[in-house]
């Protein structure tokens, strides 16, 4: 009997978007429950670090976006062919950090150093590796990395990805696979 | 290539003809390459421990493929993200747990010790005193005990460790930087959890561990 999903996050892309974007590409149901802020102060106490999101299945409550994630991509194979490529799909997570990108005194240094510096780089990896970022192959890697990266050019006001020629192909790739196109269209519209 | 074994395998061979040549890179520090020696020495895994300087740092940078450490070379090719390089030592060393939820429950643990260094080294490394007042009495007040509870709890629950009663990378990761985190503070927090003090003990005083712990470089943490 497959087991029931309910993933629980705030009414935002943020963090929990790379898990839903996982559950989207591998066509598997769950419920979508979004947190409000006034609504977060009752149930954080309940959760067991005070952290969102949290994940449910079928009842048992698991923490942690990316060891999330990383789960569900090998139950739903999106975790590339061995453990070699697992690790390829694991390393792309040197990101410049999201939240520096929400305050004004640290926007400048991230579209100016830090976009730059890591995009260029993930640019070559993609063009190496047949389109994708690890070994030729959609993994969840890929999904994580436009998603996490719509939420930052969000946060920054600007496309940072749009002058890097591989990188502005691999997103509308993943953003043209089927059901990630269909997700996207009928989501909320969050400011990030 | 060194071990095609078709199985996931192909860069581990120990105490074979064909093992590769590992090269780990980092700053004389334990921080973020520590979890990965710990998981090296309990495998009795053999590898260059290369050490730099601060000064030489903004050279060595230019080389690293995301400017970070550590970095592990296998057979030449580079690999980041240190805790990735981790995972997959314990991996090849069976100590992700059973199965895949196992294994998940293990990056449960690490990811939300990691969560809690980052509040320690974020302190550390402030540079305004007065600021760095502020974050300290955060810290020790709140930060600390909230999350020293909890794993404690998760130590409890489990039977003396991280996860499900057994030996898991968790409890080397963890322990690691535990080590580490104490000499930044300058305070044994552990002594008064006595779960997280016995999976302490516990992890140091494993055979492998204790060897290397004696004969590592002596490093502010």
């Amino acid at each position: 009997m497959a087991p029931t999903y309910k993933l629980n996050y705030f009414d935002v892309r943020g963090r929990g978007e790379p898990i839903r974007f996982i559950f989207h590409q591998a066509g598997v149901s769950f419920e979508d429950n979004r947190i409000s802020k006034e609504h977060w102060g009752t149930i954080k106490p309940t959760t067991p670090f005070g952290k969102l999101p949290f994940l449910e299945e079928d009842g048992k409550v698991i923490v942690q976006s990316l060891a999330i994630e990383r789960y569900l991509a090998r139950k739903f194979k999106l975790i590339g062919k061995d453990e070699w490529d697992a690790l390829q799909c694991d390393a792309v997570q040197a990101f410049f950090e999201a939240d520096a990108a929400k305050k004004e005194e640290k926007k400048a240094a991230v579209i100016n150093d830090q976009a730059p510096f890591y995009l260029s780089r993930f640019d070559e990896q993609v063009k190496k590796n047949g389109g994708y970022l690890v070994n030729g192959q959609l993994t969840w890697a890929d999904l994580h990395f436009v998603a996490t990266l719509q939420v930052t050019c969000d946060m920054l006001g600007k496309d940072v990805v749009a002058s890097h020629a591989n990188l502005a192909a691999h997103r509308e790739k993943i953003l043209n696979l089927p059901n990630i196109k269909a997700w996207v269209a009928k989501r909320p519209t969050t400011p990030f | 290539m060194a071990g095609e074994t078709g199985d996931g395998n192909k860069h581990i061979e120990t105490n074979s003809a064909m093992s590769p040549k590992y090269k780990l890179t980092y700053f004389d520090l334990r921080g973020l390459a520590e979890p990965l020696r710990f998981l090296l020495a309990y495998g009795d895994i053999e590898y260059e421990d290369s050490r730099f300087t601060f000064e030489q740092w903004p050279e060595m940078k230019k080389s690293m493929p995301f400017g970070k450490v550590p970095v592990l070379e296998v057979d030449g090719q580079a690999l980041h993200q240190s805790m990735a390089m981790t995972r997959y030592f314990a991996k090849q060393l069976k100590l992700t747990g059973d199965d895949d939820w196992e294994a998940m429950l293990c990056d449960i643990m690490v990811d939300t010790m990691n969560d809690f260094r980052m509040q320690v080294t974020g302190y550390y490394y402030e540079p305004n005193e007065e600021t760095k007042e502020k974050k300290k009495e955060v810290l020790f007040n709140e930060t600390m005990p909230f999350y020293l509870e909890r794993l404690d709890e998760e130590v409890k629950k489990n039977d003396g460790h991280f996860v499900k009663g057994k030996l898991t990378w968790a409890d080397l990761a963890i322990v690691a930087m535990i080590d580490f985190m104490e000499d930044q503070l300058q305070t044994k927090f552990t002594d008064n959890y006595s779960n997280l003090k016995a999976i302490k003990e516990k992890v140091l005083d494993l055979p492998q561990i204790k060897a290397w712990v004696e004969r590592r470089p002596k490093t502010n943490y």
